[in-house]
């Protein structure tokens, strides 16, 4: 596999804050990486630096082989960025906008023209193509934004929490177009703090938290670091904090932890051990209104990795 | 260049794309000038009075005058009530015939009519056409008299010397002019038409406040992340920096120009020396744009920008002469004026278009609006490039 995205631990503060401590990953061509975090995990301080906005601190990155830094022209053509926030002209239209941004990363006109056409009916937005961006419904706006970093045909796609405020059907629509992206080849970088978009889309995943990367794998890879245990969750109405302390009394737990009026296990042989979890509940006097068993998912690692959920 | 026009054209785009910004780039600047035009002295409907007795000779002047000028004759009643209605506005000029007019005018003795008027285009025309009138009366009455004695006989060569002796000899009716007001502002106007004043004060009010008030685009450019795309796309950050100066300098030029070719074609305004209009017109242009992507950089968001940029744009505009003639204001206020770069270029503007000035005459104001955009321009560029890396 062609190696598109290289960054060699990644060190960026602002003042006293340490944004990003010590990444690093790589891409492939045709893959699709995933940055997995709550909001503030330092997912778009590591971006920015990947697409030449910010000089890391220390560390650094390679784009198709060329060293990525602001002033990099060659690096920086290579990369296509969509942005969290949708960075369109809303009083241009779709094809405007294409057009201006196609101009900066210098296409030539005629290539220019048959890319923007290319680009609009991949997004979708060949009838609305002279209308102003302005008037589009949140969907479409995030469609064309994403466009516009397909425009140059990159090797590198930045997608920075592109589903953000965007209804289910375009978040659907936006997520298949990412999957025939990669599926064409293309190496996409993926920001997001949904755990089920990382786990449809990404081939690896980083999970990210305060700055640094608690772990890096394939979702399988990742569930398995919590070992072949099964998730039991008792959702109580009692005294939760309590329920769990009786609960860490039994041997043999993996990790028990509280999240909001349930408390969440993690055990071998579930099945066999729910009545033992359920008796030490009841003995003092916490009534269990809920019982789920099931297999570990990305939120359940993160959790697991950092004390905290995802949502955070 | 090419991603330097991109930006730049861009950016005059999304201007004209917005349609309040129509009325107050195109429609309004035009309504002032007129406005301005028909306050300073715009022609129709001009009222001049007259003090005048009840006599033919009087009438028939009267009526000359107000045939021949298209004036309406409003009659006053002492000449201290019509000095008083001229130098407030209320009429355009005046005109004082003596008690005993016509008498004088028939024996042909010498008499004096007084002309009131402003320092203004309006009053000089309407004296020139009183004295054409007068000096018409006057020979009327000289050719009455001559007729009347020599009617017995005589010979035609002593009839042509005896009416070149009169000429030179009798003094008959002249014009006594009196300019109420300022004497000195009245030199200062002397020459302009009507709408001559109020194009340029207004093209540098309408050029400055459009440039600061379109300077929250530069606003925009961040909140929309617009900005951070440009940055990582392979522009360098001097070529965005260059479009985006040069987007506000061509926003400035459009302003500018439009007034000056609209203003020509519609109301004949009479621009001066093309050179040195040229070179004022750009380096204001230049400090405008230079001044609105410093307010655009350094500015918060859009509102506080826009809020800034036109109290800005009116209070220079004021304080500089774009409201009132610099020539109106105080001395203090007139010293304290030469901060905005309105004051220099209205100065300059000035000289060029009343005194026929050319680039040589008003290099004491070119250097001072190079000074102001070199300064503004180092100041702007530095300031947005810190901005977008934001």
């Amino acid at each position: 596999m062609t190696q598109v995205l290289r960054c060699d631990h990644l060190w960026k503060a602002f003042g006293d804050l340490q944004a990003v401590a010590d990444i690093s990953f790589t891409i492939d061509r045709g893959e699709t990486y995933g940055l997995l975090g709550p909001n503030g995990a330092g997912k778009t301080t590591s971006i920015s630096m990947v697409a030449g906005l910010l000089p890391p601190d220390a560390g650094e990155v390679f784009v198709a082989g060329e060293r990525m830094h602001p002033r990099a022209t060659t690096a920086k053509a290579a990369v296509g960025l969509v942005p969290q926030e949708v960075a369109i002209y809303p009083d241009l239209s779709a094809r405007e906008n294409l057009r201006f941004f196609g101009r900066l990363y210098a296409l030539p006109q005629k290539e220019l023209d048959a890319r923007i056409d290319a680009v609009l009916e991949v997004i979708g937005l060949t009838d609305r193509a002279s209308d102003r961006a302005g008037e589009y419904s949140g969907g479409m706006k995030r469609r064309l934004n994403i466009g516009i970093g397909l425009l140059h045909e990159p090797e590198l796609l930045i997608l920075d929490e592109p589903t953000v405020g965007v209804d289910p059907q375009s978040r659907n629509a936006i997520l298949e177009s990412v999957e025939s992206l990669a599926t064409d080849g293309l190496a996409v970088l993926y920001t997001t703090h949904y755990m089920e978009e990382a786990e449809r889309l990404c081939d690896r995943i980083a999970i990210v938290d305060k700055g640094r990367m608690a772990a890096e794998g394939t979702r399988r890879e990742l569930v398995a670091t919590i070992g072949e245990q099964d998730l039991v969750r008792l959702d109580v109405a009692g005294d939760a904090p309590q329920a769990a302390a009786a609960i860490r009394q039994l041997d043999d737990l993996g990790s028990v932890d509280v999240e909001d009026q349930a408390v969440v296990c993690l055990l071998d042989g579930a099945a066999q051990r729910l009545p033992r979890l359920l008796g030490a509940v009841a003995e003092i006097g916490v009534a269990v209104m809920g019982v789920e068993v099931r297999e570990p998912d990305l939120e359940d690692v993160f959790l697991h990795l950092t004390g905290a959920a995802l949502r955070d | 260049m090419k991603r330097i026009w991109t930006i730049a054209r861009i950016e005059l785009t999304r201007l004209l794309r917005d349609r309040s910004n129509l009325f107050f780039v195109f429609v309004f600047p035009l309504l002032l000038v007129l406005l301005i035009g028909a306050q300073f002295g715009g022609g129709g409907g001009v009222e001049v009075g007259a003090v005048a007795p009840d006599d033919e000779p009087a009438e028939r002047l009267l009526e000359t005058i107000e045939d021949a000028g298209g004036f309406r004759i409003v009659e006053v009643e002492d000449a201290d009530r019509l000095r008083d209605e001229v130098s407030r506005g209320v009429l355009s000029a005046g005109v004082v015939l003596p008690d005993d007019y016509g008498a004088r005018v028939v024996e042909v003795a010498p008499t004096e009519v007084a002309f009131i008027g402003r320092p203004d285009s309006t009053a000089a025309s309407v004296r020139a056409v009183v004295s054409a009138a007068v000096a018409q009366q006057r020979q009327a009455g000289q050719a009455a008299a001559l007729v009347d004695d020599q009617l017995e006989g005589g010979d035609r060569a002593a009839l042509r010397t005896l009416a070149l002796d009169l000429q030179e000899e009798l003094d008959g009716v002249s014009v006594r002019a009196e300019t109420v007001g300022t004497d000195e502002i009245g030199e200062q106007f002397a020459g302009l038409g009507p709408f001559d004043l109020g194009a340029s004060s207004q093209l540098f009010l309408f050029t400055f406040l459009t440039s600061l008030a379109s300077s929250a685009a530069l606003i925009q450019l961040r909140q929309y992340g617009v900005a951070h795309r440009m940055l990582a796309s392979p522009t360098p950050m001097r070529q965005i920096v260059g479009g985006l100066t040069a987007g506000r300098l061509l926003i400035a030029l459009v302003q500018a120009l439009y007034i000056v070719v609209a203003t020509v074609v519609l109301f004949q305004v009479d621009w001066g020396d093309p050179l040195a209009t040229g070179v004022v017109i750009l380096l204001f242009s230049l400090v405008s744009a230079a001044a609105g992507m410093l307010i655009g950089a350094a500015m918060r968001n859009d509102n506080q920008a826009s809020g800034v940029g036109v109290g800005l744009g009116i209070g220079f505009a004021a304080l500089g002469g774009s409201m009132v003639p610099l020539e109106l204001l105080p001395d203090g206020i007139r010293l304290v004026a030469r901060i905005t770069p309105h004051a220099w270029a209205n100065e300059a503007m000035a000289e060029i278009v009343r005194r026929d000035a050319g680039l040589g005459d008003v290099l004491p104001q070119v250097l001072a609006l190079g000074g102001f955009a070199a300064v503004l321009l180092v100041l702007g560029t530095l300031t947005l490039q810190r901005t977008l890396t934001r």
